[in-house]
């Protein structure tokens, strides 16, 4: 089991780490973006005289960077909700941004490179389109068949970016892709949602407290980007722990919602792998609840590896190419019929080796 | 190819560099000899760099070398003559992307006693320049490239590393002094041609000692000028101090302080130089007075 892993699951091994260990946490955490989080962990476990001086060093200034960024998360989301709200259009902080807005204890630790938000499917485009004339801009250079992937078959307009600010906004309708097997119905979303009052007169939706682990899960087990994941993984054990001390119930409201929501596969696999890798503590009834959602036996089996040899290697990642690869194709084929897909990852091939050629070139020397 | 390892301070951090290459790791052990950790496996690190021949068809026509840490590869390739190069820069990356700790600002840093003077600069102020005529001429060098700052104490932590000089900046010190241990020449990188100084053996050596900031002096080197040493007005030089800081922005309130405070405690200064001679003249003349009238 990978080193991060144990830690996570039980604290207090740090107490017998050596140099070893040390060298070994360091890059697995930093590549994971869990310094911040270790941080905290080491604090609210009273293993702060057990890390060595230079690493508290290397925690503290990661902290010190995710402030910042918080920050300006915080102001962006701030802008969008008044541009937005000037046009009757109401947002939800998702994500990150929805941890900072509800100042859920992750927000003590939570780095983020973009905000996520969502906006009702009737409303996605005239909100791109009020950002837009308030200046945002496309954030890269989209083709013609990027737009057409964001749009048609994607929950989200292409990503925007405010001149001379850092932080990218992604625009979503929905927390699963239309065109996916799962079909999330927004309304409900919107409906449980609760509204947040911010700095000058501004409203921020967060979800509520189901929707948020249910989100993480979607976006967790529904997303090429698996590789940085373990993160992903930590926020939902921590969001359930949270969520599970002020109401004990909490993991039969999460599985009925599941349920109701149709994604009960997701959380499925979000549920049982925070408990392999983190030793999340699940009652046996919720386990017998979500298991009902569990894909025949050697295929979860199968999954159980690749995503422990994806999430948590034993080195940043070293050796798990096959695993990410078969992963990455499975998120695909998750969220797009199979004739899509082809049409997906041939153009992403091809515009993929358009690219590699174009920085072969640009090679000093 | 076998792989080595060396285990070197940089400072307050602790770097372990492992490569196949044996000509990088001969540069390395040749600048950084008074830096080199011996007892290996016992060492936590703060970086752990990977420096090696990527494995592509380039390798059999054009060889490169690649920078990687945490098992992640920052940069593209860079040819492989450049490794040593491309290893400082690299280094550069990973500690102004994660030293937040401290207040790291873009200036060459050397100290008289334990008393530390500040040359912030944008390239071509010639700071690297002076700092590497400084040490040269008996100053500790603290670093170039980054001032660590502890916001806590101001302490001024050193990072004596290989001093880049560029350009016409070799000949200068060569000028200054013939006999100053440079390294190989580098003719073909992304700043033009480069030679590193390697800082003497006592700023190696005294690396852990920190010293306080006490005058800060904005170089610019103008061909021909005559010199100009003189008083800067502080709440220009706080402006022109937290310019010069990497993460003044990101450090907020802290970032805010740590200027304010250090601006407080530093006589500072303005100056044009055209000579290497005469301004280092300058300047150590301004630190053997001790006190100053700004």
């Amino acid at each position: 089991m990978n080193l991060l892993c144990q830690l996570f699951a039980r604290p207090a091994i740090a107490r017998d780490w050596g140099a070893g260990q040390w060298n070994t946490f360091l890059p697995l955490a930093r590549s994971a973006r869990l310094l911040g989080r270790s941080l905290y962990l080491f604090e609210h476990n009273d293993l702060i005289d057990v890390v060595p001086g230079r690493l508290l060093d290397q925690l503290r200034g990661a902290v010190a960077q995710t402030r910042y960024v918080q920050g300006q998360a915080l102001r962006e989301l701030r802008h969008v909700a008044r541009a937005l709200g000037g046009a009757g259009i109401p947002l939800i902080a998702l994500k990150g941004g929805a941890y900072l807005v509800a100042g859920l204890p992750s927000a003590q630790w939570r780095n983020l490179s973009d905000i996520d938000v969502l906006v009702p499917a009737k409303d996605i485009d005239a909100a791109e389109r009020v950002l837009k004339q308030a200046h945002w801009v496309p954030s890269g250079d989209f083709d013609e068949y990027d737009r057409h992937y964001y749009r048609d078959w994607m929950h989200e307009v292409p990503p925007l970016k405010y001149p001379g600010r850092e932080m990218e906004v992604d625009i979503h309708h929905n927390l699963s892709p239309p065109v996916s097997r799962i079909r999330i119905d927004a309304e409900r979303l919107w409906a449980d949602a609760s509204m947040i009052e911010g700095p000058g007169g501004t409203h921020i939706g967060v979800l509520a407290p189901v929707d948020l682990l249910l989100h993480n899960a979607v976006h967790l087990f529904m997303n090429d980007e698996l590789r940085g994941g373990l993160r992903d993984v930590v926020d939902f054990r921590d969001l359930y722990g949270h969520f599970f001390a002020a109401d004990p119930a909490f993991g039969r409201l999460l599985c009925a919602r599941a349920r109701a929501l149709g994604c009960g596969r997701p959380l499925y696999y979000a549920l049982t792998t925070a408990q392999r890798l983190l030793a999340l503590q699940v009652s046996p009834e919720v386990i017998a609840d979500v298991e009902k959602h569990a894909p025949a036996a050697p295929v979860a089996r199968l999954m159980h590896r690749l995503i422990a040899e994806v999430l948590a290697p034993r080195q940043p990642a070293k050796d798990n190419w096959i695993a990410g690869q078969l992963l990455y194709i499975r998120s695909h084929w998750v969220r797009m019929p199979a004739g899509m897909l082809f049409r997906h990852l041939t153009h992403k091939y091809f515009k993929q080796k358009r690219t590699d050629e174009v920085s072969a070139q640009d090679l000093p020397g | 190819m076998s792989e080595q390892k060396l285990i070197l301070d940089a400072g307050p951090f602790r770097v372990g560099v492992r490569a196949t290459e044996p000509r990088f790791f001969d540069t390395l052990s040749w600048f950084y000899r008074d830096s080199i950790r011996d007892n290996g496996a016992d060492e936590v690190l703060d970086y752990d760099i990977h420096v090696y021949r990527p494995p592509s068809l380039r390798r059999w026509i054009k060889p490169q070398i690649q920078f990687g840490i945490d098992g992640m590869q920052p940069f593209e390739p860079h040819p492989l003559e450049n490794a040593f190069p491309m290893y400082e820069w690299g280094l550069n990356w990973c500690i102004a992307t994660s030293a937040h700790r401290y207040m790291m600002v873009h200036s060459g840093n050397v100290a008289f006693d334990d008393q530390a003077l500040i040359l912030p600069g944008n390239p071509g102020s010639g700071k690297s320049t002076l700092s590497a005529a400084l040490n040269l001429s008996g100053a500790r060098l603290l670093s170039d490239e980054f001032g660590l700052v502890r916001p806590e104490s101001l302490d001024m932590l050193p990072m004596p590393r290989g001093i880049p000089l560029k350009n016409a900046s070799i000949e200068a010190i060569l000028e200054f002094d013939g006999a100053a241990p440079l390294g190989p020449t580098y003719p073909k990188t992304r700043k033009g041609r480069v030679r590193h100084l390697r800082p003497d053996s006592a700023s190696q050596v005294q690396q852990a000692a920190p010293a306080t900031p006490r005058w800060l002096v904005f170089p610019k080197y103008r061909a021909g000028a005559e010199d100009v040493l003189e008083p800067l007005d502080k709440a220009e030089a706080f402006r022109q101090l937290a310019f010069n800081s990497f993460n003044y922005k990101l450090l907020g309130e802290t970032g805010f302080r740590t200027v304010d405070r250090m601006i407080r405690q530093m006589d500072c200064y303005r100056m044009e130089f055209s000579r290497l001679d005469t301004a280092v003249a300058l300047l150590t003349a301004l630190a053997g007075r001790g006190g100053g009238q700004a």
